[in-house]
């Protein structure tokens, strides 16, 4: 095996991650992603004595609460930690480049 | 400088009801014991919320154990109206909308909230070196680390600048900061605190806890967070009961185990000693001790690898610039938007764990490591089941080193991983973990034992905890080492 990934493999995780690196960060993480796939690779190793699997550990059944109105959060507050609005509504750029 | 802050609680209390003293009077020493400290232990002080809450107080009954009490919080649980940043850039100027319901229990309480500590950046980390903030100092010696994520709440409660703080442990997050720094720190059942207003780092794992001075007022804090909250599915309908009510019982015929990894070589041996003479002191008072297996333990640090990066990324994915926090002028478009923000935003660890996430649950990956990571997780808490059918308790290391330097490990992406090994496994099975500190290495630095209950068994914790204390009757104020 590599000791580092290639640059194509970085951006490809990078891309799922809607990550934006620098050129630095891109050689740094050749090597650490790496380090770290390399470890989780381990698991291909683990005999399994069980086919069972446990999402949550909760102990009990998820139980739905009434569907009765609540308390409603005010909209100005909510606005205030919004980086770009336009009255209440929540303004991003365009969706799709031409 | 008045020192009533190093009273015990029952004491304040007396002192409160006979208002001997006011609650601005603790409000007024915490804050100039954490303005005089240079531990860097929080992000936020909130000087002006205390003193009004504090000046409330005054026209009101002393009604329990806690009231007027400062507590800090960590940073990743959010407050109404005060900066929360889980010590991220990415959250620079979020001001929550809402109180987590641990908050809302908190001032119910009449307890005071005196600001919000450093932890590592979302929570990940061992160290809290990740903090975008700068890492917390150790207090017994401030060029080592102080363990992480929960750092800041270890920190301050150590250093004595507050009695009480909340950490959350999501892979030990809570007893390795406790451990590094000499203080009690629990992590309850999964489900027995509510984790609305946690800022989510793997859901299935995090619960928030109490990091105390001494398992009394631990568990007098854990009475006033735990119950069922509406806005948790996963919390649990349990009973709120008093987990002080086993203090001071007797732990003859306690039968108590030690799984055989957590004595294993990845243990330093001054921790392995320490443990062997509390398991010792434990057999002559009439426990009984047997060294078994747990299945899995071993493969602990692979599994949270998986679930906890997994979990992560998708956590995580909400922080994209849009509705709240740090965000980039002038994006091209919506991707441009999100990769930026994200890019600038999350520091090198996050980042590392959200890529290496989002990688292990795409397309094949997801059945290759998610699924069977969840297959092995079964089979850990199978097998924890099966040693709770014989014993009532399961103890070990919390930490496999004392607090090492600040410097050490630095660009080792794995290594907070491996600081984790022990204190992992008590996550995957959703059991209660906590840590007791049980004495010092040659160096005066601080060794904690982990004890592992039954799920929804707390009490027995806490009465063996508190047991152990007792015994050793350790000064863990570091003030006085200096």
């Amino acid at each position: 095996m590599a000791d580092c990934l290639t640059r194509e493999e970085v951006l490809h995780v990078a891309r799922l991650a809607r990550i934006e690196l620098t050129e630095e960060e891109i050689e740094k993480y050749r090597y650490q992603l790496k380090t770290l796939m390399d470890d989780v690779d381990k698991i291909k190793d683990v005999e399994l004595k069980t086919e069972e699997r446990l999402i949550s550990p909760a102990t009990e059944n998820a139980t739905l609460r009434e569907d009765t109105p609540g308390e409603m959060l005010d909209p100005e507050e909510i606005m205030k930690n919004v980086p770009e609005s336009n009255g209440n509504f929540v303004e991003v750029p365009v969706m799709i480049d031409e | 400088m008045n020192k009533y802050l190093d009273l015990s609680i029952k004491e304040i209390n007396e002192l409160l009801k006979n208002k001997k003293i006011k609650p601005i009077d603790l409000v007024n020493e915490a804050i100039e014991r954490i303005e005089n400290s240079d531990l860097n232990a929080f992000i936020t002080l909130d000087k002006e919320g205390a003193i009004k809450k504090a000046k409330e107080l005054e026209d009101k009954e002393v009604d329990n154990l806690l009231f007027g009490i400062p507590i800090a919080l960590k940073d990743n649980i959010v407050t109404k109206g005060l900066l929360t940043t889980a010590a991220s850039h990415i959250l620079d100027n979020f001001i929550p909308i809402y109180d987590a319901t641990v908050v809302e229990k908190i001032n119910d309480a009449n307890m005071i909230i005196i600001g919000k500590t450093n932890m590592d950046e979302f929570a990940m980390g061992s160290t809290s070196r990740t903090s975008y903030y700068g890492a917390p100092l150790n207090p017994w010696d401030k060029t080592r680390v102080t363990g992480g994520s929960s750092g800041g709440s270890a920190a301050c409660v150590s250093a004595r600048l507050v009695p009480f703080a909340l950490g959350s442990d999501t892979g030990g997050s809570i007893r390795q900061p406790s451990s590094y720094c000499g203080i009690v720190g629990m992590k309850p059942t999964y489900g027995r605190v509510s984790r609305y207003g946690l800022i989510a780092f793997g859901s299935s794992l995090d619960q928030i806890g109490p990091m105390t001075r001494n398992v009394y007022e631990n568990a007098c804090l854990l009475n006033v967070i735990s119950g069922r909250d509406d806005k948790d599915l996963t919390s649990s309908h349990a009973k709120v009961e008093d987990f002080t009510r086993k203090i001071g019982n007797s732990i003859k015929g306690m039968k108590i185990a030690v799984p055989n990894f957590f004595m294993s070589d990845i243990v330093d041996d001054e921790v392995k000693d320490k443990v062997n003479e509390i398991i010792e002191l434990l057999k002559k008072e009439g426990a009984s001790i047997d060294y078994i297996d747990i299945d899995y333990l071993e493969n602990a640090v692979t599994l949270y690898q998986i679930i906890g990066m997994g979990e992560a990324s998708s956590n995580l994915a909400r922080f994209d610039g849009v509705k709240f926090g740090f965000s980039i002028k002038e994006p091209k478009n919506v991707d441009d938007l999100y990769g930026k923000t994200r890019g600038e935003g999350f520091g090198e660890e996050v980042k590392r764990r959200i890529m290496v996430g989002s990688y292990l649950l795409s397309g094949e990956n997801a059945k290759i490591y998610y699924n069977k990571a969840l297959q092995i997780r079964n089979g850990i808490r199978e097998s924890f089941k099966k040693a709770f059918e014989k014993y009532d308790l399961i103890i070990g290391p919390n930490a496999t080193t004392v607090a090492y330097s600040q410097d050490e490990g630095l660009n080792d992406p794995l290594r907070s991983f491996y600081d984790d090994a022990l204190v992992f496994p008590a996550n995957m099975a959703g059991l209660p973990g906590m840590n007791v500190p049980i004495g010092f290495n040659n160096d005066n630095l601080p060794i904690g034992l982990q004890i592992i209950g039954n799920v929804w068994d707390e009490a027995t914790m806490y009465q063996l905890a508190s047991f152990i204390e007792g015994k050793l009757e350790l000064n863990l104020d570091p003030r006085e080492v200096k």
